[in-house]
């Protein structure tokens, strides 16, 4: 069971140190090895020892498995299955739209993003799931199915991405929902400039096959204070667009536009039993991971 | 007040980047990459705020220390006429030349000159002295060299547009003469006119006296268009002795529009006919009235075109005159035959112009009403009594015209002194060559005419016999035969004047009759003897009239007595001119019509013409610089080096220095700008 008290041996690492070492996995196991050191009083995590069922032996499976006490019973040979070998699938559906290349504080959105995914991917693995990727701007650029011999491939994946493309969530969501066959956890990474409403009906097709949807709403200090000084001219990474900004002038209701959309955006994640999280990429990484599983604990204590 | 690199004043349309950079430059100097505008595009765009200039005396400081340093690079200078006068202590004699020609008509030419020697007026100093001379093709001082400026603008409102052309020659060449008479230190001469191109014939030997500057002033307005009318001809034709007057007018477009303009044809101040006249652009066109009868004996006539901006040269004035007709008394021997006179009156009868009425007369027949009653009497190879040539003398002597020809018979009494030649022997050139006539007197106006190649050849003709004579002293031989001997001679005597031809006038002696140049040759001996000049139909305003010229001489008062009566001259306005009684000559100074009458009683006045000069109404312009250089042999006009005025270099370099200061307090202001932008920065943000 988490505790929600402090966490000890936790690193509340600056992302923009992560952001200097360069290797995902490297980053990944710096932060989840010190996250989970800090988590070792619990042994709930990771329950993989619960019987789940019996069934019949079938040629090809492995003859360690077989219940040789109820052999001797039924002379049949039978199966026993445990709820921790059925493997999860871990998917990162990452958004690599240009409008996440942005950041002001020496690492951007989508470096922020990649560490991210890189360390949950990290912390999947160690609990034996498969793990997979989904890259996206306004298509799929890139896709790592889930596989527990996948970890390496996504790390490396994940370090080749670049933004290039203005994105758009429904087109390569919905096409998503269509490989999704087996359910499983997806974690959507995404600044989700679109509409409240957009992004739901987005992520539906992917909730309704029963997946575990975790939205991680990755924005930039700058987007969210808005705290530019000079009058300039602003140009929309995507489109290209240019409007003359006076920000002192524009700076409060920029501030309550952001803040409800974002309000928006979480009750109709909640409604829609989709986990949101709003994460602040000044904010260390461990930090957001931390709050994930905090999150996610309370979650399954409710199931 | 002037600048040495004036195209710097270009960039005082930098004044406009500061308004940029407010409004516009400001907010795109910094673009900054955002990941969405979503939210931004929410929000109302605020152009109002934006554009507002927050700061005005932020703007108002960065625009004057800009306009303050573009100034400096344009170098301001005091002008160097300025420093002179300021160097010479001012006083100055001014001359007005104030053009009044009646192209000054033009639109509100009139109303800018004036206003423009008013303005020069009044710029005179407390020392100055302005004269006002007004020309046209002549030049009057309407006040000479005062200081009063009250009556200087008196003298300038007084002024009229006149009627004549521009000539710019008097008016200089009157004001160098009250500028060499100045004693004041500066001279200046200020042109005001249209200039127009035709007007200035080069210096026309005008010089100003040295150091006069001339400033000329145009109160052009660029508009050249103007039509006007041309002189109009007349052909007089006789139709069932009824006298017919054809007019052909013309008139000219000096614009580059075509255009139609109603032709009206006047008679004694009444339009008898009216016809449409298009004319291209920079085109003349002419047309023809119908023919029309002089009713009186000086029929007034006009051809006007409708009005334009000028109306002077829209109306073309003539006079339909009586015939002049010139009296011959031919007379001859008694007895002798028609041919003896036939070439003579067959000749004189073709003339028009003149048309002479000839009269012959038996020499024993002939009487003193005779006499008296003809212009010109010619004895045709007769003998003259004493009686009789002492008759013919006095006819002589008060203005008559006597031409003498000597056949065989032809004598005259030597003790009557007014024939040239008194007739001696016969030259006999029927054996060998014929006498020819070898040596003209081309400057004579008998033979003037027959100057040109091909115009009369009297060397065709063959003498077999001629008297030779006795030249009187006073005589002057007009031709000689190839072997010298006189042919014709001429006299004056008194008011008139003798011919005498030593050969006969038919075919017996020589055979001149029958030559081409016989008519034109007894035309110009019956013109010349009775001293006949074509009346013109019409004249020009600034000719000038005499008393005795035939053009003011009334038919009644024509011939031997037309003498000196008293001239009485009405103007075309209905003014009494006075006419000087010694040189007994009238300018005409407007355009109409003038009436000559020889005493306050005279029955039949003579009515004449005037005209403006018509090539005043081409209205394009010269370089009013070109004539202020033609007058001071200078370019531009300037007053020359040397100059009674003299500006050291100290007062040179002083009159520049003017850039430093505008530089200091551009400098100043930008220094100020600075500080005030800093403060609004750290306060804006």
């Amino acid at each position: 069971m988490i505790s929600t008290s402090s966490i000890p041996g936790a690193r509340f690492v600056d992302p923009r140190v992560l952001a200097r070492i360069g290797n995902l996995e490297l980053v990944a196991r710096s932060v989840v090895d010190g996250l989970i050191n800090g988590l070792h009083r619990t042994n709930v995590f990771g329950a993989s020892v619960d019987f789940a069922e019996h069934r019949g032996y079938v040629p090809g499976d492995d003859i360690r498995r077989v219940d040789w006490r109820l052999f001797a019973r039924t002379d049949r040979f039978y199966i026993k299955e445990y709820e921790a070998d059925s493997n999860a699938n871990f998917s990162v559906l990452m958004d690599v739209s240009k409008s996440m290349g942005f950041g002001s504080a020496g690492v951007t959105k989508l470096e922020y993003a990649k560490m991210l995914a890189g360390c949950l991917t990290y912390l999947v693995h160690r609990q034996r799931d498969r793990v997979g990727l989904v890259a996206f701007d306004d298509e799929i650029v890139e896709h790592v199915p889930p596989s527990a011999k996948h970890m390496e491939t996504v790390l490396h994946v994940l370090d080749r991405l670049q933004p290039s493309k203005p994105g758009n969530l429904t087109v390569p969501l919905h096409k998503m929902a269509e490989h999704f066959g087996r359910k499983g956890m997806l974690v959507l990474i995404s600044d989700l400039y679109e509409e409240p409403d957009a992004i739901v009906e987005a992520l539906g097709p992917l909730r309704f096959r029963g997946n575990d949807l975790i939205v991680f709403h990755v924005l930039d200090r700058a987007e969210l204070e808005f705290d530019f000084a000079e009058a300039s001219a602003f140009e929309d990474l995507e489109s290209g667009e240019q409007i003359p900004i006076v920000p002192y002038a524009l700076r409060d209701e920029y501030r309550a536009l952001v803040r409800e959309h974002i309000e928006a955006i979480s009750e109709r994640c909640k409604a829609a039993r989709i986990d949101y999280t709003l994460i602040d990429t000044s904010a260390p990484l461990d930090h957001a991971l931390y709050k994930y599983l905090s999150v996610r604990e309370k979650l399954m204590k409710a199931r | 007040m002037s600048f040495l690199t004036p195209l710097f004043l270009v960039g005082l349309a930098g004044l406009a980047i500061p308004v940029i950079i407010h409004l516009i430059q400001k907010e795109r100097k910094n673009v900054v990459a955002f990941p969405s505008l979503m939210f931004l595009r929410k929000i109302p765009y605020q152009s109002v705020e934006r554009r507002r200039i927050r700061n005005w005396p932020l703007l108002l400081l960065r625009l004057a220390a800009l306009a303050l340093i573009v100034m400096a690079f344009a170098r301001p200078f005091l002008r160097r006429e300025a420093l002179a006068v300021a160097a010479a202590g001012g006083a100055r004699e001014v001359v007005i030349l104030l053009d009044r020609s009646y192209s000054l008509g033009y639109g509100d030419r009139w109303e800018r000159a004036r206003a423009a020697a008013r303005d020069t007026v009044n710029g005179l100093g407390g020392a100055d002295r302005g004269t006002v001379v007004l020309f046209d093709t002549g030049a009057e001082v309407a006040l000479r060299s005062a200081a009063d400026r009250g009556r200087l603008t008196a003298a300038i409102e007084t002024a009229q547009v006149g009627a004549a052309a521009t000539k710019y020659g008097p008016a200089l060449k009157l004001a160098g003469s009250i500028i060499s008479e100045s004693g004041l230190p500066n001279k200046e001469v200020v042109l005001i006119s249209d200039f127009q191109r035709r007007a200035w014939l080069g210096a026309e030997g005008v010089r100003l006296p040295d150091g006069t500057k001339v400033t000329p002033v145009s109160v052009t307005d660029g508009a050249v268009a103007n039509v006007s009318i041309t002189p109009a001809v007349l052909q007089r034709t006789t139709v069932s002795d009824q006298e017919r007057v054809t007019v052909t007018a013309g008139a000219v477009n000096r614009g580059p529009a075509a255009v139609t303009v109603p032709v009206s044809l006047e008679v004694d101040g009444r339009v008898i006919q009216t016809k449409p006249l298009t004319l291209g652009p920079n085109g003349s066109a002419s047309l023809s009235f119908e023919p029309f009868a002089p009713a009186a004996a000086f029929t007034r006539g006009s051809v006007r075109l409708a009005d334009d901006r000028l109306a002077r040269d829209n109306v073309f004035h003539f006079v339909v005159s009586p015939p002049q007709r010139v009296k011959v008394l031919i007379v001859e021997r008694p007895g002798t035959s028609r041919a003896a006179s036939l070439y003579l009156s067959q000749a004189l009868g073709l003339g028009d112009s003149p048309a002479f009425d000839v009269t012959m007369k038996p020499m024993e027949r002939l009487s003193a009403a005779d006499i008296s009653g003809a212009a010109v009497i010619v004895l045709n190879d007769v003998p003259v009594a004493q009686v009789t040539a002492e008759r013919l003398a006095a006819f002589v002597t008060a203005g008559g015209g006597l031409f003498a020809a000597f056949g065989e018979r032809a004598t005259w009494p030597a003790a009557v002194d007014v024939m040239p030649a008194i007739p001696g022997g016969t030259a006999d050139r029927t054996k060998g060559t014929p006498g020819r006539v070898g040596a003209l007197e081309y400057g004579h106006p008998i033979f003037e005419s027959f100057r040109a190649p091909r115009s009369g050849d009297f060397s065709s003709a063959r003498f077999y016999t001629y008297r030779t004579v006795s030249v009187a002293p006073e005589a002057q031989v007009l031709a000689r035969f190839d072997d010298g001997a006189p042919a014709l001679l001429e006299r004056r005597a008194g008011a008139g004047r003798v011919l005498a031809w030593t050969s006969t006038l038919d075919v017996t002696w020589n055979d001149l009759a029958l030559k081409p140049v016989f008519l034109p040759f007894i035309h110009r001996i019956g013109a010349t003897l009775a001293s006949y000049t074509q009346r013109p139909a019409s004249m020009t305003v600034g000719d000038v009239l005499a008393a005795a010229s035939p053009a003011a001489s009334s038919p009644a008062s024509a011939g031997a007595a037309s003498a000196r009566q008293a001239l009485v001259v009405i103007g075309p306005g209905g003014q009494r001119i006075e006419v000087d009684p010694t040189t007994r000559v009238v300018e005409l100074r407007d355009q109409g019509f003038y009436e000559l009458r020889a005493g306050d009683r005279d029955p039949a006045p003579v009515t004449l013409a005037s005209n403006v000069d018509l090539t005043e109404s081409d209205m394009t312009p010269i370089d009013p610089h070109e004539v202020a250089a033609g007058a001071t042999g200078l370019a531009g006009g300037a007053a020359p080096a040397g100059s009674n005025t003299t500006v050291t270099n100290e007062e040179r370099e002083r009159s520049q220095r003017v850039w430093w200061y505008l530089l200091f307090a551009g400098l100043l202001l930008l220094t100020g700008e600075t500080l005030l932008a800093n403060s609004l920065k750290t306060k804006y943000l």
